[in-house]
């Protein structure tokens, strides 16, 4: 057989037999394959609604951005690190082999595309809102996510190809980079232009430039959002689909038959990618930009363990932008181009899907970080003390994240400053709650296998939030049922508060052993 | 100044330190010397207070757990422990701070004996594997602490950040500080120990007195293969 087929099948064998010798990464398997089905099953009959359906171009808009955005970023991301499809061991175990360049290549993309189609899955989960907001069926969410592989692979194909024929020329690379840079303004100047000469409705305005010839044209993201309308009957399925095809080709070509020596920027990827593995392993590991503008240097304060705090607060002006992390102010954008597509739902919808992607944003806070390394557990002084100081840094990048999201949101669903107030309290309370809630899981699970701890993370902070939510549902029911949401939502914050400081109580000696978290 | 009294370690079911009882005076370099997986680090752990464990260890008398003892320690881990986005100089403030102490100009001279003074401004993940080392050595040291607990401190060293650690291990023994330095290298031990326990499966299998009468007999080295390998060295 041949060593790469060998190699491929017996991975996926060990994947699978890993899967049943550790029952909890089954049981959890099963349980997102479940909650995956009732999450189809729960959404609505399409047909019922059909008049209620919003118009479908947006969709195609919407599809159109993110096959761009991938593609892009993962584009951009080439200019300095090359592809990402070969792991350390590849490189030393395949490339040092006879074995002919291309059969490698080869075997890595497809490893590719098996390693994003797994993540993919996930996208699933959105079915349910996509399709009572737009009527879609099961098979136009599977072409969603064909086409978001296709966006992220050709993405990595044209990385590792930009990267082989530039690396060692910064001239060319500088010139690729403005040209992607100017391209990319351009086409945001393009629908901004149309949002601009449409004064009624801008974002039909938008979305009217967003499926024109200019963005469809634009390589591979556009290619796929113009093949993709044709799902809803906007257009036609096959120039888009073709022009991706000869991209693909004339890479490929450009590849192999160049002499091009891609194999030192796989290296170098690779080594990158192997020591974030370890970091990782090693609990060392911190997600930081490229380039550090260090700025004033010196915590200046702090004495005992409020000196957590100050050097928490250098750490998160180092690590972002206005405090806060890359993927903090990604998932802000994100939120406010949602309210723009569902002003006509009020603030609910936004503010729970801000909750939504706040489950994700709070493993990133500083005292989970702080947790991994010896000093937070050997610094003398009281548990609880060290805990609330490595805590304190959440109010102000808490708060920063909350005004960014919420002053906008406010204003495109027309909401009065005290409205956004409202909210901006209840996102806090959150992240208070959240906080806790992760905080718990460090200290009684931290030692179980991932997949169990993601599930379990879920699970904690879904029933730390029950009461609040019941008890704005419910305790205002009988009263008025057309109560103002920021009300319920203000509700349910005060409720969240007292539950994450009791739960903070109790687990105040969670520092005393580094056992008890790592 | 250390002194560990019928220390057992489990993990789940897996036993990692057996009953182990020693002590370290101050002005003493005691050394865990083992192969792989011999319970060095996991006890060294429990000494620095990380780990849960049945039995008592004291430092200068106080509990490990508490404070006070917290404050006599420093513990060089493995694994160098930085800061990815601290410069150098600020991880020395930090702990300074942390540990509420006044800057006595202390921290300077240790990083210029290790070669850090002109990469104060450097941020920690900017630092190769062996300069992160140095800093992880030098935020323990700056605190003038009466008992030090080096992981495998020479892994990732260059041969004149060697030089100064072992230079420091004599400077420190000779300021009464307790020393206790895990590795499972012979050679990086050389003559500067007082005493050396060989622990083998999470056990103390025997301990050696630097004393010419006892070498004279059987060297570390002979020691060590007869009871790891159970004969002598080659």
């Amino acid at each position: 057989m041949n060593a790469l087929i060998y190699l491929a099948l017996t991975r996926l064998k060990n994947n699978i037999r890993d899967l049943f010798r550790k029952p909890a990464r089954l049981i959890y398997v099963l349980l997102l394959l479940l909650l995956l089905f009732l999450s189809i099953q729960g959404s609505g009959d399409a047909t019922l609604l059909e008049n209620t359906f919003r118009d479908p171009r947006e969709l195609v808009a919407i599809a159109t951005g993110l096959f761009l955005s991938l593609f892009l970023l993962t584009v951009w991301n080439g200019f300095s690190k090359g592809g990402t499809i070969f792991s350390l061991s590849d490189v030393n175990l395949i490339f040092l082999s006879p074995i002919r360049r291309t059969q490698i290549l080869f075997y890595g993309l497809t490893r590719q595309i098996s390693t994003i189609m797994l993540f993919v899955l996930i996208l699933f989960y959105q079915y349910s809102w996509l399709h009572d907001l737009y009527g879609i069926s099961m098979g136009t969410m599977a072409v969603i996510l064909l086409y978001y592989v296709a966006a992220v692979f050709l993405g990595e194909v044209t990385a590792m190809t930009i990267y082989s024929f530039t690396s060692n020329r910064p001239g060319t690379q500088r010139v690729l980079k403005g040209l992607l840079l100017t391209s990319l303004i351009l086409l945001a100047l393009w629908v901004l232009w149309g949002a601009w000469t449409s004064p009624t409705d801008r974002v039909a305005g938008m979305v009217t430039a967003a499926l024109s010839l200019p963005v469809q044209l634009f390589p591979v993201g556009g290619w796929l959002g113009w093949s993709f309308s044709a799902c809803l009957r906007l257009g036609s399925w096959w120039p888009g689909l073709v022009l991706c095809l000869v991209f693909f080709l004339v890479l490929l070509f450009l590849l192999t038959h160049f002499d091009q020596d891609w194999y030192e920027d796989v290296l170098r990827t690779a080594e990158l990618a192997q020591s974030a593995i370890t970091a990782k392993k090693e609990g060392t590991m911190e997600s930081v930009p490229t380039k550090i503008r260090v700025g004033t240097t010196g915590l200046g304060r702090g004495w005992g363990a409020s000196a957590f705090y100050y050097k928490h607060k250098i750490e998160n002006r180092r690590g972002g932008i206005l405090l806060l992390p890359m993927a903090n102010l990604i998932f802000a954008v994100v939120l406010i181009a949602f309210s723009v597509f569902t002003r006509s739902g009020g603030i609910l919808p936004v503010f729970f899907f801000s909750v939504y992607l706040q489950l994700f944003s709070t493993g990133q806070s500083r005292i989970n970080r702080e947790l991994y390394k010896p000093f937070i557990y050997l610094v003398p002084e009281p548990p609880f003390s060290k805990l609330l100081h490595a805590l304190r840094e959440l109010l102000p990048t808490t708060l920063a994240e909350a005004v960014i999201i919420f002053v906008p949101v406010g204003l495109i669903l027309g909401l009065g400053p005290v409205e956004i107030l409202g909210c901006v309290f209840a996102r806090i309370s959150y992240a208070l709650l959240f906080q806790s809630g992760n905080l718990l899981l460090e200290r009684f699970w931290s030692g179980a296998n991932k997949a169990l701890l993601f599930f379990l993370y879920f699970l904690i902070l879904i029933l730390l939030s029950l009461p609040g939510i019941l008890l704005s549902l419910f305790l205002f029911a009988g009263f008025d049922l057309s109560l103002n949401p920021i009300v319920r939502l203000v509700t349910a914050a005060i409720v969240n508060i007292p539950i994450a400081l009791i739960l903070l109580y109790c687990l105040r000696n969670m520092l005393q052993y580094a056992e008890y978290t790592h | 100044m250390l002194n560990l009294n019928h220390v057992t370690k489990y993990y789940g079911k897996y036993l990692a330190n057996d009953d182990i009882s020693f002590q370290v005076d101050g002005g003493q370099i005691a050394i865990l010397l083992g192969p792989n997986g011999a319970g060095k680090s996991t006890i060294i752990k429990c000494i620095a207070g990380l780990l849960r464990f049945q039995g008592e260890i004291t430092i200068g008398g106080f509990s490990n757990k508490s404070s006070d003892a917290k404050r006599l320690l420093a513990y060089i881990p493995e694994t160098p422990a930085v800061y990815d986005m601290l410069t150098v100089a600020e991880h020395l403030e930090f702990i300074r701070r942390a540990y509420r102490l006044e800057d006595d100009g202390y921290g300077q001279t240790l990083l210029e004996r290790f070669e850090l003074a002109d990469k104060q401004d450097k941020l920690g993940r900017d630092l190769s594997k062996g300069m992160q080392q140095k800093l992880s050595i030098c935020c323990g040291l700056i605190r003038h602490p009466k008992l030090i607990i080096f992981d495998e401190p020479m892994v990732g060293l260059d041969p004149h950040a060697i030089k100064e650690l072992k230079k420091l291990f004599r400077e420190q023994k000779d300021q009464g500080a307790a020393l206790l330095i895990s590795t499972h290298m012979i050679d990086s031990v050389e003559n500067y120990w007082d005493i050396t326990h060989i622990m083998v499966k999470g056990r103390f299998a025997a301990t050696q007195y630097n004393r010419p009468e006892e070498l004279k007999t059987q060297s570390l080295e002979e020691l060590f293969f007869s009871i790891t390998e159970g004969g002598d060295a080659t």
